[in-house]
């Protein structure tokens, strides 16, 4: 084999990657943006320019979304993080039983689709017929109200989340230097201190991996909300993804779901950039 | 997880790319259709019932056109709306020849895949036009062509337990107005405990609107007018709201959450006494509540004012062929064989007592005899009368699928927060004029 045949041989092997991503993603990607730019119904469509985007900006629903989004973030995203990390010191811990058994348990729900967890709380928590309100004896308007929608979303996200992040973070537990823990026990630190100082900063990395990974999860999320409530009650489920959905293959408007599509890049993209400098590591 | 999502979000842009391939490309598929014999394969697309009944029809098509093949296939409804759509946006790839399309989405397919939907005047429907129900041949029709033929028209009927309310000491057949429908619930609950209809109020399904939209149509009204203005708050429409509001402050609307599942199941437990359903829903109840046999009645809706209309066309579906069909001919033969073959229509009623457009079907004595199930009551001369009667013919534009969904949620605030139904109509009608363009008539 010739050097020059060398030199060539990785561009071959990565070339069914880059044209499939090409085909698939680059490709509608740039596509989609031109697209965005025209006024689109069905089949017909004109240039409009900035249009569509000035539309966005003056669109109440939109900011709904949004705001429905944002609240997800703001409230479910923390918990979750936070229980997850919980979870990986409780399933490290020699204490446990049963390890195997137990953290299978809690990383099971990840295996199942969000269409299938979405039906299965959509039943159980129907008001009406549900299990959860005849387990509790209560009557709680679950998916009929909007403030219980939002908490009923939120549960299904954990349930389905925790696991898989607490996995995230035991994988980096285990292995931080156990050096570190002997010299903040000669040093005197209880467990708490040996926590904030020792455990945390050992985390960061992926801490700051799961937090980026779930902001994006967040501004993407649509299929929970499409199978609990259709976005719902008065669109107290609508996500920007469900308004996508809606406005391309609900009302034809490719355009403008296209534009909300430009638009829910640029924020996961400023979002991701601002995560990434405040949780960096300072060294 | 990520990659899944972004594959939803590619799928959606790929969908716009061939979209816009199309929108380039393709003019109006103009094949010379000359009246050739049916011949060679074609497939249907419906759904449950109908797709059940035209399964039924094949033998006696290919008896007629011996060598041709047709496939019927049970696409689901409302999956059939993403799958039509689909098609249409990737220039008609993959599509049925026969498609089975509601009213509601008629006119997006119509207006907004130009081409996607076949002229049937070059196949000769013309000769049908007279053949219908009043209100049917424009409902079809645009400029000129025709893209559809009439299936099934739909009057809005009024089903309820005629046991519940005779315990109750109310005399339904006497009621001429809503509001009377109202103080009927309040004895029907005292004295029986059900609850007089159920609302899906949380718009659980895109469809939960249902009773104000059938209360518009009582009163000539719609979302639009036929000059594509937006009329959702019309006197027509917060006369509609307040009357659903009113059934809901006096405790009488139980809740339908979850859409289909729900309402089967409170027929079965028969907690609800009224449903205020088109003519084709008798057959469901027959069909799911056998037991509850002679318990029933139907009659026309009473008026929302009074001296008001009690008949209206409330929903309609039709046959039509995609542009993008090989065998528009054959598949143009299957859709005539099927709708204006009194026959065909006939044995369809018989079957699921889907209610034909095409008059002369009425003559069969079929629609005349008294109906066992809904204690004697003779149900196809109650929807014929009403199929007679002159016909609102209904505007529902390209853009019904935004307006239901406000709608719908104007309903929700109505219902669930105790929001005004005026200001919740003007909020969604403006709502409504600012997405679409369209100019709000009050």
């Amino acid at each position: 084999m010739t050097l020059r045949a060398m030199k060539l041989a990785p561009y071959f092997f990565i070339l069914p990657a880059l044209a499939l991503f090409a085909i698939f993603k680059l490709y509608p990607i740039a596509w989609s943006f031109q697209l965005s730019l025209f006024r689109t119904e069905g089949a017909l469509q004109s240039f409009a320019g900035a249009a569509n985007y000035t539309r966005l900006v003056a669109d109440p629903l939109f900011w709904t979304a949004l705001r429905n989004t944002g609240a997800v973030l703001a409230v479910q995203v923390p918990i979750m993080l936070a229980l997850a990390l919980a979870l990986s010191i409780a399933f490290n811990s020699g204490l446990l039983r049963f390890r195997s058994f137990v953290r299978l348990g809690w990383f099971l729900p990840i295996v199942t689709g969000p269409i299938a967890y979405g039906l299965l709380f959509a039943v159980l928590l129907n008001p009406q017929s549900g299990l959860v309100n005849w387990a509790l004896g209560l009557d709680i308007p679950w998916l009929t109200d909007k403030f219980w929608a939002r908490v009923a979303l939120g549960l299904a996200l954990t349930w389905h989340y925790v696991g898989f992040n607490a996995m995230v973070y035991l994988s980096r537990l285990q292995a931080l230097p156990a050096d570190q823990y002997d010299a903040a026990a000669v040093d005197g630190a209880g467990v708490w201190r040996r926590f904030w100082h020792v455990t945390l900063p050992g985390m960061r990395p992926v801490i700051v991996l799961t937090v980026v990974m779930s902001t994006i999860g967040t501004l993407q999320l649509f299929d929970e909300p499409y199978v609990l409530t259709k976005g719902g009650p008065d669109n107290a489920l609508l996500t920007l993804g469900l308004y996508l959905y809606d406005n391309g293959f609900r009302f034809f408007d490719f355009g403008y779901a296209s534009a909300i599509a430009y638009a829910l890049t640029v924020i996961i993209g400023v979002l991701g950039i601002i995560q990434f400098r405040v949780l960096r590591d300072r060294t | 997880m990520d990659r899944r999502r972004f594959l939803q979000l590619s799928a959606l842009t790929a969908g716009g790319t061939l979209l816009s391939a199309c929108g380039s490309d393709s003019k109006p598929q103009q094949r010379p259709q000359v009246a050739a014999t049916p011949s060679g394969s074609i497939t249907v697309w419906s759904w449950a019932g109908p797709a059940a009944m035209m399964k039924e029809l094949v033998p006696g098509f290919v008896k007629q056109f011996p060598g041709v093949e047709v496939d019927v296939q049970d696409i689901g409804n409302p999956a059939i709306w993403d799958k039509i759509t689909t098609g249409m946006a990737a220039g008609g790839q993959g599509l049925g020849d026969v498609l089975h399309i509601g009213v509601d989405y008629l006119p997006a397919y119509i207006e907004k895949f130009p081409g996607g939907l076949a002229d049937l005047t070059t196949l000769g429907a013309d000769k049908h036009k007279g053949a219908f129900a009043q209100g049917m041949w424009e409902t079809v029709s645009r400029e000129g062509k025709v893209y559809a033929l009439p299936w099934e028209a739909n009057s809005a009927g009024f089903y309820y337990r005629a046991d519940l309310f005779e315990k109750a000491g109310v005399d339904v057949e006497a009621i001429t107005v809503w509001d009377e429908v109202i103080e009927a619930g309040i004895k029907l609950k005292e004295k029986t405990g059900a609850h007089l209809l159920a609302i899906d109020k949380a718009a659980t399904q895109t469809d939960s609107a249902n009773l104000f939209q059938f209360l518009m149509q009582l009163q000539d009204g719609f979302y639009f007018d036929m000059q594509g203005n937006v009329t959702i708050d019309t006197p027509a429409g917060v006369a509609a709201m307040t009357i659903i509001k009113k059934l809901n402050d006096a405790g009488l609307v139980a809740d339908g959450g979850g859409g289909w599942n729900t309402m089967i199941s409170t027929i079965k437990k028969g907690n609800v006494a009224v449903q205020p359903m088109p003519t084709w829903f008798g057959g469901i109840i027959a069909e799911n509540a056998p037991d509850q046999k002679g318990k029933w009645k139907v009659r026309l809706p009473p008026a929302v004012a009074p001296g008001g209309k009690v008949a209206a066309i409330v929903n309609s579906t039709h046959l039509a062929i995609a542009g993008s069909s090989k065998n528009q001919a054959t598949a143009f033969a299957f859709a005539e064989y099927v709708l204006t073959r009194p026959d065909s229509q006939v044995h369809i009623y018989k079957g699921k007592g889907i209610a034909p457009a095409l008059m002369a079907a009425y003559d069969d004595p079929i629609f005349h005899q008294p109906s066992e199930y809904f204690s004697g009551q003779k149900m196809g001369e109650i929807f014929l009368g009403s199929l007679k009667q002159p016909s609102y013919v209904t505007n529902y534009t390209a853009d019904y699928g935004r307006a239901l969904k406000l709608v719908d949620d104007a309903q929700t605030k109505v219902l669930l927060q105790g929001a005004d139904p005026a200001a919740a109509l003007r909020e969604a009608a403006d709502l409504l004029a600012n997405q679409t363009g369209r100019k709000v008539q009050r």
